[in-house]
């Protein structure tokens, strides 16, 4: 299992209880989330469908790569790593 | 005899003259011509195919366009004197094939020869735009290429105005400026276009109001409309690149399938509170689309406007002059656009990630060749 930090936006910080961030330890991007919905189960319910993939407004990255680039929610992960969520936002 | 007279003599014999006919039809083989006259010359009339790089410009640039120290390169002047001396130079940079051509663009017009006459910015654009000028990458050549260009800028608020304000200043030549709304006190925290004095007034005419005492050369045209799918191509299709400052996410999925249609680039930037990013998004060339990245938009508890959310001031400030910049960067043709990626900027910790985006398989910008128009019509995933 490695350490992996979570990133969270701003825009989702208030079903995080404020957090920017969370360490999980995880093998994949799949087993960081499912530990973000045991540490943070209402964010998790806000970016993830029931069955446990994406929703369509959010983009994860692992480091500075679009999951979709890599394996998706199955990408490995080995070492110090770090998965940002990128929500999308209108402000203008 | 002078010493310049004597001068040139010695540089006769060591460089080798052309006559223009010799020097055209080498010109057709691949050699560079250069026009070394001033640019006030040079608008007169210069060989057709010339290049121009004035002779005080002329250490200093020949690189750029001639990396090769084997390329041959042709100098020409007005009567063959001053390239005379420019090729002796070249030759002691090391260039190893350097011709002059005798009698110069005198005797090149003299023998019938092609010649083209360029166009040229005037004596105040060249004051304005002197910074820029003297950048190898914009030149003249790019800042004519911005004097042609028309960007529609969508929203005259906290993204457009940075943006809109930049772009006119730069000397983009045409701005469109649309927005629906009228200038509100509480705006003027960010949107640093309007004024108190215009507290009132619409956003697009407030919005031309300071963007011609900016720079009157800009033509401002605007348009006080909210974009929609009814209108959003006939709105597009006069422009080259749309700068999407808009404020909810119905006219950026608009603005999206506007842009795919007509093949145009978007350059996308959106913030909220502290955060933003910042995207182009132009699948004809490279990258994805907005609605690859993200299919639909959130929820509305989950993507509140400013007007709810609050934004620090300068937020759109940055994130629209890393707009305006990506604008510039596409209508020059210049750098490393963000097509395919997305910048993303943290302003309480000063950080700044560049992401790799990626395109989806099923997206209607990849399947638009097939797709009736029709079919991405509309707002239906709204």
């Amino acid at each position: 299992m490695q350490s992996i930090t979570i990133r969270i936006p701003s825009a989702l910080r208030a079903f995080a209880g404020g957090a920017s961030e969370c360490q999980v330890q995880a093998a994949s991007v799949r087993e960081a989330l499912s530990a973000l919905q045991t540490e943070h189960t209402l964010l998790a319910q806000k970016i993830l469908s029931r069955g446990g993939e994406l929703r369509p407004f959010v983009n994860l990255f692992l480091d500075d790569d679009d999951v979709r680039l890599l394996n998706g929610l199955d990408t490995p992960l080995r070492g110090e790593r770090t998965i940002t969520i990128v929500p999308s936002v209108a402000g203008g | 005899m002078s010493m310049r007279e004597r001068r040139m003599q010695d540089l006769r014999r060591t460089v080798p003259q052309l006559d223009p006919v010799a020097a055209r039809e080498r010109l057709d083989q691949g050699a560079l011509l250069l026009d070394v006259r001033e640019p006030d010359e040079i608008a007169q009339g210069t060989p057709l195919g010339a290049q121009p790089l004035s002779r005080g410009f002329l250490e200093l640039r020949i690189e750029r366009l001639a990396p090769d120290l084997d390329q041959p390169i042709i100098l020409l002047c007005e009567s063959g004197a001053r390239s005379l001396f420019a090729a002796a130079s070249l030759q002691q940079l090391g260039y190893r094939q350097v011709y002059n051509v005798s009698g110069g663009f005198q005797r090149w017009k003299a023998e019938g020869l092609p010649c083209a006459v360029p166009r040229s910015l005037n004596a105040e654009a060249r004051q304005r735009y002197a910074r820029q000028l003297n950048l190898p990458e914009v030149g003249e050549q790019g800042q004519q290429r911005l004097q042609d260009s028309r960007v529609l800028i969508v929203g005259a608020g906290g993204l457009g105005s940075p943006a809109a304000l930049y772009l006119a200043a730069a000397g983009v030549g045409t701005l469109g400026i649309v927005d629906h709304d009228r200038v509100d006190r509480s705006n003027l925290q960010r949107q640093i276009l309007h004024a108190d004095s215009r507290v009132g007034m619409s956003k697009a005419n407030s919005a031309e109001v300071a963007l011609k005492a900016l720079n009157p050369s800009v033509e401002v045209c605007t348009h006080e409309l909210r974009v929609d799918a009814t209108n959003a191509d006939a709105l597009v299709h006069d422009y080259d690149l749309v700068l999407d400052g808009s404020d909810n996410f119905r006219t950026r999925y608009v603005l999206n399938d506007a842009c795919l249609r007509h093949g145009l680039p978007l350059v996308h930037g959106s913030i909220y509170r502290f955060e933003g990013q910042v995207a182009a998004f132009w699948p004809q060339r490279e990258g994805p689309c907005y609605r690859c990245l993200f299919p639909e938009p959130p929820p509305p508890e989950l993507a509140p406007s400013c007007d709810e959310a609050g934004v620090l001031g300068v937020l759109p400030g940055t994130i629209g002059l890393l707009q305006a910049t990506e604008a510039l960067k596409l209508l020059l043709d210049i750098g490393e656009p963000l097509l395919g990626r997305m910048v993303i900027y943290n302003a309480l910790s000063s950080e700044m990630r560049r992401l790799r985006i990626a395109a989806r398989m099923g997206c209607s910008c990849r399947t638009r060749s097939v797709e009736p128009i029709e079919a991405l019509q509309g707002d239906a995933a709204l």
